[in-house]
């Protein structure tokens, strides 16, 4: 039996593998090694922007969603909760409706990280101007993420660091007030923060177009005062672009359909947009976990092209295709930025094709989408996956509007002229202050809107200018709106934002149903 | 009356002619009295006492006595009883034999395989099934585990008719919300994965090892239950032994869906539209040039075809003095049943199993290689908008206005157009034509072990393992048209490689010794387990034609790849004790230690305890021995682990690979794109068990019933977590919940044998009761598909809105709970059940929701009955589940109201403004009172109880040397799955599912009815 003693010493002795226990993943580092570097830096604010490309932010659904509940806009396809999106009645277990909260919080989370470690990180290993840089990017997309979610949900949680721990996932709601105060706060310090351009920068950003600058900062914070009716605030960011140290960097692009094809991105015109691409990487960016193989197209153009050549989820309305045709150019034509907007059969006018075929002879009375569309590219056909058109977050011509706007709510409603008149000249139509002079500010109200209506058709901007102009509680202006859009005729109070995801509530004691709820 | 009375006294006259003869037979011989008894001298009820080579027989009366009349007093007699040793006695012209059967040492004393070491039968005091092997292969199957369906009670097996299909098993229920697959051990060795590649033909014998004391020596691997699987091995002493198996069957799908023709689906989808104000779709518009009338596609005639199976075994075993060995040679092929490139799966398998030994050294090895070709049923991943359910959903719902063909598009295949049919409609068909998905595998399992008797009766076993898989799986995707939704521009290729490595280590020492009265066994052992995965993508795009799709031809490709490693490592001791064969004592403790955790929650202990009693050996109880041939209680309490979640997910990681181009420049970014929970630690779940087993009338009645009641603790479970944390992993593992699982389980045989005639039955039985009794702080409630799981309730309840009939008028509805805005009259009614402050609110929202039924069968049965006369033999095999209601997606699709796809026929009786006596709304484009929402209306959930013909054969052995050159010959037919009693209008009522959703079937593949005909020979 002392043999066996023995034996049984060695074998455990031979055999001990309590040390073989400790692996490490050898396919990604951990995050307590990591923020060490300032290339780590850079690294992690690039994967901020790589969350704005998904389904939920502009990919497809945060546009497409916004835009179908416009007046300009409405859904039609047999996947019913993108009609009952535009309906205000989507249920709030909808997929649409939990992609645009989850994809944006993803943008959360992850600015959120840059701005606890890049500011923490030791000077030894950062410049100033980088850790800026940085910071004002994680900062604007934070911010810009923000606005996204309050102009969408009204009110949401508002996660401004990193959870520690699973005992931080289940944040309150926040009232709307601290979650504007917020966007303010953030937009402020990207715009104090960030240069107005990369390209004379040091780094390995430089030269880099479409990361946030300081007037994408600038703009996006007067947006966010002018959303909240906050005049004067607003007034001093858009004042910037004119006499204040953004002056001179933006001017319209002459030709406005420009702003809307892949030919001419990242241009003059542009404050901010989101970039896409319709060829590399073969994992579909829809959402998941990023990788080195991942795409980067935009699935608007497949989702908004025609009948035969896309999925046409979504059609223009009568009502803003004939807005066009109000007022003609100054050498009698209709306004171009009818054909550049909406994808139409007119002979007389020359628009007999679409997608280089000639139009379907039973389709000719139909009116579909034209921006944001792969239409005129060189596409035969919209496919799932390959639609590369960037989608424009902030444009000049809105920084024009936007001021003429804030000028009018401040009694200064003559000096608006000249800022919506550059927009129009664009247009080639007539000036504004020779066909409709003195204008009361009520009527330049109603004006803007017209001209906000034409410039921004399709790009989202329509529901946030309804909302904020509360024309859904204004009975007449109610009126109107059903006969641009039946679709209003299933608007009921509230549900002009769209409802807290069901699973959100299931998952978050803490989260408070909306009005859409 | 006459008449009737002369027809009697006719009767009588016969009668007493047929007795007469007899009296005249029994007059010419002599007869033959005596008693049969066992050693103890208690008679023999009901033994067989045959003259040799006649057909003269009889057999004992109650006490054993009988009474044989043979035409002389030479011959000899053959005296045989079930559980006793058949005895042949010479009648020497003695008219009073009296007969003393021995009781058969090795039915009693069946060896059981347990974990590390064999028992016999009757010592066992955990909870070990024994699985009839010979029975269990007459199913045609190429997985091990949908053999097992019905054959043991406790186990639950789900399956559908897919070939290659995965089964799921799961033994005493769900016990965690991971992976709730059992433990497999070959030979031995465990097998980390699921043993696809393992030819059951090989098969010696199986064990279910169901509690936690059974299960403890595997300490972490066996909370789900082990199935130990001991393969054949040749006899010593042996000359070779050649056989051949083989059979040759077809398939063919006998269930058909009642879906509309044409002329019904564009009457209904224009009523849906109208009922909408939706203009009508051009293809259903007789106003319409695109009207279309000569297309009706019935899709699943079109695309449901005849498969086949089949399979062939040859093997040789044999042995000399010191050494055996046995090598087998198997095929296993079955092509699918839905037309196009899949599903198919055929697997080659070798395997060569030896023996050797030499005084104090013995030495064995297993070695096993199998290829696999499976051509899977294509999904839609990357290429299909949306969730799609199973491409065979398709083959029932797709529009029979949809052409199959349609030369113009690309591809060829049919389609629809959204300017005519507007509906997204995919020709399964088509897409399971064009696209090739195809997964091979090469598997090489191999074990070796030497032994060496140190002592007399001290045991060192040295136990290696490696097995190596080799996995291609191949996907292309050509440029393709079907229509609206379902178009591909770009060919692309994707062709991956997986490589699994599992290297095991095994020491362990084992002593025995019986002084006295007492006998010892104890196990001390160490094992080292390490597993390794490589895992390498290839994927290529835009090919041309005609296609060479490998991918060097495509215009642009990418290449990615990642690798993992698990260890685990252990230390185990185990005692068994027994005194004079009456009380036994199983004790066994294991530390686990897991690559899986951190350091501080690396490691856990798992104790177990049973005691058995033997009460057959009890003097002072003294059974009676007639009645009584074996009669043990036993309980047992154990406790075991489980680490069954993914590697490296407790401490988070970097993603380094976040892409984002600028303005045509790609960039690299990366930080923490997922949370994780660094506090995981091992599961423990612990589980009671009581049972006895009684072996009555020497064997021909086999009973044993079992209690068990387990509990599972710190489960690890991904708990979704909010989306507005923002990760990517939307549920990261955690150790949350508790689960308690009880069930009773009765396991019934019967044998009989009445001269040729011999038969046997085998049933069991299962009970499930499962409780959730805690799932972590701030989850109270996990939603699957419809359904809920919730502290105090079962895992999965369904669960929705209360129907209660449809809303008649719009008087009707402005009295009811406000529902949605656009309710109308042929809307379903729902039940304003409870609002924001629990109670009625007149408003009908997610706040009235509720329980609507289990989706966990509460019973599950298997009956098992064999009889073979003279040469024939005959198998029919049942099994079951009862008590559960099942969510059919197939169904609610078919029985849509708001979208374009085909309907079942039964929304013919749909509600309209002269159809009011309905429970089936109206049809309505978008749907807009959710109609389609999840609730108990009629259909949504239904009844899962089924009872399926699993097996019928028929079997013809052929006498020796009837076949120059055999020595053995069988042939045999058989019918599987012959047909299914159930009243679920879905193809499989036992489909597998997702574990927080039991009760919902998402498209399961239907199981073929087979039809087979084989041939077993020895030469």
């Amino acid at each position: 039996m002392k043999k066996l003693k023995y034996f049984i010493v060695a074998m455990m002795l031979l055999s001990s593998c309590d040390d073989e226990l400790e692996m490490t993943n050898p396919n990604q580092r951990t995050t307590s090694t990591y923020w060490a570097t300032e290339d780590q830096a850079f690294a992690g604010v690039v994967a901020v922007y790589n969350a704005l490309t998904t389904d939920g932010t502009y990919q497809r659904t945060f546009p497409s969603f916004s835009d179908s509940r416009g007046d300009d806009m409405y859904g039609d396809s047999p996947a019913t909760y993108l009609e009952l999106g535009g309906q205000f009645a989507i249920p709030n277990n909808a997929g649409e409706v939990q992609w645009i909260w989850r994809d944006h919080y993803m943008v959360v989370f992850r600015a959120n990280q840059v701005i606890e470690n890049v500011a923490k990180m030791d000077a030894a290993v950062i410049s100033e101007d980088a850790r800026n840089r940085i910071l004002g990017q994680a900062y604007f997309l934070r911010g810009l993420a923000y606005y996204n979610l309050a102009i969408t949900y009204k009110a949401v949680p508002l996660i401004t660091v990193p959870p520690a721990d699973k005992t931080e996932y289940y944040p309150a709601t926040a009232s709307e007030q601290e979650l504007w105060n917020h966007i303010y706060s953030d937009l402020r310090l990207a715009e104090e923060k960030l240069p107005v351009s990369y390209d004379n920068v040091v780094g390995p950003d430089r030269g880099q177009k479409g990361r946030a600058t300081k007037g994408a900062a600038a703009g996006m914070l007067g947006k966010a005062y002018l959303y909240r009716k906050m005049y004067p605030e607003a007034e001093t960011q858009f004042a910037k672009f004119f006499t204040g140290p953004l002056q001179g960097v933006y001017s319209l692009v002459p030709n406005y359909r420009d702003n809307f094809t892949t030919t001419n991105e990242n241009n003059a015109e542009s404050l901010f947009e989101v970039q896409f691409s319709a060829t590399g990487g073969s994992i579909p960016n829809w959402t998941g976990e990023p990788t080195a193989t991942w795409r980067q197209f935009i699935a608007l153009p497949v989702a908004y092209g025609m009948d035969g050549k896309g999925w046409s989820d979504y059609q223009p309305t009568r009502w803003i295709f004939n807005e066009y045709r109000q007022e003609k150019t100054k050498d009698g034509k209709t306004d171009p930025r009818l054909a550049a907007t909406i994808l139409f059969y007119d002979q007389a006018e020359g628009f007999t094709s679409a997608y280089g075929t000639p139009w379907p002879a039973d389709r000719r009375n139909q009116i579909y989408p034209r921006k944001y569309t792969m239409e005129g590219l060189g596409v035969p056909i919209e496919t799932p996956e390959t639609g590369g058109v960037n989608y424009r977050v902030l444009r000049y011509a809105d920084i024009l509007l936007m001021y003429a706007e804030v000028l009018n709510e401040l009694n200064r409603t003559s000096d608006a002229y000249s800022y919506i008149q550059q927009v129009r000249n664009r247009a080639n139509l007539p000036d504004l202050s020779t066909v409709k002079p003195g204008l009361s500010q009520a009527q330049m109200r109603d004006q803007i809107a017209h001209e906000r209506a034409l410039e921004f058709a399709i790009e989202g901007q329509r529901i946030q200018d309804i909302i904020r102009w509360g024309w859904l509680y204004d009975p007449a202006k109610l009126v109107m709106l059903k006969e641009h859009d039946d679709d209003f005729n299933t608007w009921t109070p509230g549900n002009e934002y769209l409802p807290i995801p069901q699973t959100e509530l299931d998952y978050n004691s803490n989260l408070l149903p909306n009005s859409a709820n | 009356m006459k008449h009737k009375l002369l027809i009697k006294k006719g009767w009588v006259l016969v009668l007493f002619l047929w007795c007469g003869s007899i009296v005249s037979a029994m007059a010419q011989g002599i007869t033959i009295n005596g008693k049969v008894t066992d050693a103890s001298g208690a008679g023999l009820p009901g033994a067989s006492v045959v003259l040799k080579g006649t057909s003269v027989a009889s057999s004992t009366d109650v006490d054993g006595n009988y009474r044989l009349t043979v035409q002389s007093g030479t011959g000899t007699l053959v005296v045989s009883y079930i559980g006793f040793l058949t005895r042949e006695v010479a009648v020497n012209n003695q008219t009073s034999l009296n007969v003393v059967l021995e009781t058969d040492a090795k039915s009693l004393d069946e060896v059981v395989v347990v974990g590390y070491g064999t028992q016999r039968k009757s010592d066992i005091t955990g909870s070990v099934a024994v699985v009839e092997v010979e029975e269990m292969k007459k199913v045609s199957t190429n997985d091990v585990g949908a053999m097992l369906q019905g054959r043991v009670s406790g186990v639950s097996v789900n399956t559908d008719g897919q070939p290659g299909a995965f089964p799921q098993v799961r033994i005493r229920g769900i016990g965690t919300f991971g992976n709730s697959d059992p433990l497999y051990v070959i030979d031995g060795v465990p097998v980390s994965t699921v043993p696809r590649e393992f030819n059951p033909n090989d098969i010696e014998s199986m064990q279910v090892l169901k509690d936690a004391s059974a299960g403890a020596i595997y300490g972490s691997r066996a909370a789900n239950g082990v199935i130990i699987i001991t393969t054949k091995k040749g006899r010593k002493d042996t000359p070779l032994q050649v056989g051949y198996s083989g059979y040759y069957g077809i398939d063919q799908v006998w269930q058909r869906m009642p879906v509309t023709n044409r002329a019904n689906y564009q009457t209904l989808n224009n009523e849906s539209r109208l009922n909408s104000g939706k203009p009508l779709a051009p293809a259903n518009d007789p106003m319409h040039p695109s009207y279309i009338d000569d297309i009706d596609t019935d899709w699943q005639e079109e695309g449901l075809k005849t498969g086949d199976r089949q399979n062939h075994n040859v093997s040789f075993s044999g042995g000399g003095a010191n050494s055996t060995y046995n090598i087998s040679l198997d095929y296993f092929g079955n092509n699918g049943t839905y037309v196009g490139n899949g599903p198919s799966y055929e697997r080659y398998t070798a395997r060569v199993n030896t023996t050797l030994e030499k005084g104090i050294f013995k030495v064995g090895q297993a070695f096993n290689y199998a290829r696999s070709n499976e051509n899977g049923l294509v999904t839609g991943d990357g290429v299909l908008a949306g969730g799609r359910p199973p491409l065979i959903n398709d083959l029932v719902f797709a529009i029979p206005t949809m052409a199959l063909y349609d030369p113009s598009n690309e591809g060829g295949f049919g389609g629809t157009l959204s300017e005519r049919e507007d509906a997204i409609s995919l020709n399964g068909i088509g897409y399971n034509s064009l696209v090739k998905n195809t997964t091979d595998v090469d598997r090489i399992f191999a074990s070796v072990y030497g032994e060496l008797e140190i002592l007399k009766g001290l045991k060192y076993r040295l136990n290696l393992g490696y097995d190596a898989t080799n996995i291609r799986d191949y996907n292309f995707i050509p440029e393709f048209n079907l229509g609206y939704f379902f178009n591909n521009n770009i060919a692309r290729l994707n062709d991956n490689s997986r490589r699994l490595q599992t290297l095991l280590i095994e020491n362990t020492l084992n002593y025995e010794k019986t002084f006295g009265q007492h006998s010892l066994a104890v196990l001390v052992g160490q094992m080292y387990q390490k597993d390794d995965g490589v895992y390498r993508q290839g994927s290529a795009e835009g090919f041309v034609k005609p296609y060479l799709p490998v991918l060097s031809n495509g215009a642009i490709s990418d290449a990615s790849g990642t690798e993992d490693s698990h260890v685990l490592a252990s230390y185990l001791g185990r005692v068994n004790y027994s005194f004079a064969d009456k009380y036994l004592v199983t004790a066994t403790l294991r530390r686990d230690g897991s690559s899986r955790f951190s350091p501080a929650n690396r490691f856990g202990y798992f104790p177990s305890v049973a005691l058995g009693w033997k009460l057959i050996n009890e003097e002072f109880i003294n059974l009676p021995k007639t009645i009584f041939t074996d009669l043990k209680i036993r309980a047992s309490w154990g406790k075991l682990g489980n680490e069954n979640i993914g590697n490296y997910l407790y401490y988070p990681l970097i993603n380094s690979n976040v892409v984002y181009t600028f303005n045509g420049q790609r960039v690299l970014g990366g930080l923490q794109t997922n949370v994780y929970d660094e506090s995981i630690k091992w599961e423990e779940k612990s589980t009671a068990n009581v049972g006895f087993d009684a072996v009555l009338f020497n064997g021909a009645v086999d009973f044993s019933a079992e209690y068990y009641n387990s509990k599972s603790e710190d489960v690890l479970v991904n708990i979704p977590i909010p989306a507005s944390v923002g990760s990517v992993n939307a549920a990261p593992v955690t150790n949350a919940g508790t689960l308690r699982n009880s069930g009773v389980e009765l396991s019934l045989g019967y044998n009989k044998e009445a001269g040729d005639f011999r038969y046997g039955i085998s049933a069991n039985f299962t009970t499930l009761r499962n409780e959730v009794l805690d799932l972590g702080d701030n989850a109270p409630e996990r939603y699957g598909v419809g359904s809920i799981t919730e502290v105090g309730g079962e895992v999965g309840r369904h669960f929705g809105w209360l129907a209660d009939g449809i809303f008649q008028s719009q008087e009707e509805i402005a009295n009811h709970a406000f529902q949605k805005a656009g309710t109308s009259p042929g809307d379903i009614k729902f039940r304003d059940i409870s609002g924001p402050e629990g109670i009625p609110d007149g408003i009908i929202n997610e706040n009235d929701r509720t329980y609507l039924g289990s989706g966990i069968p509460k019973y599950t049965y298997g009956l098992n009955f064999n009889a073979s006369y003279k040469n024939f033999d005959f198998t029919l095999f049942m099994s079951g589940k009862a008590d559960y209601l099942i969510n059919s997606r197939l169904y609610r699709s078919l029985m849509h109201t708001a979208g374009d796809d085909n309907w079942h026929e039964d929304i013919l009786d749909r509600w309209t403004t002269v159809n009011t006596d309905t429970d089936i709304p109206r049809l309505v484009h978008a749907d807009p009172n959710e109609n389609g929402r999840d609730s108990n209306r009629e259909g949504w959930l239904q009844d899962g109880t089924h009872l399926r013909i699993n097996t019928v054969s028929l079997g013809y052995n052929f006498k020796e040397g009837f076949i120059k050159g055999l020595s053995s010959a069988r042939v045999y037919v058989t019918a599987q799955n012959l047909y299914t009693f159930q009243k679920y209008k879905g193809y499989n009522p036992d489909f597998t599912a997702g574990v927080f959703e039991p009760g919902f079937d998402n498209g399961s593949f239907p199981r073929p009815r087979t039809l087979m005909l084989g041939v077993q020979v020895g030469f």
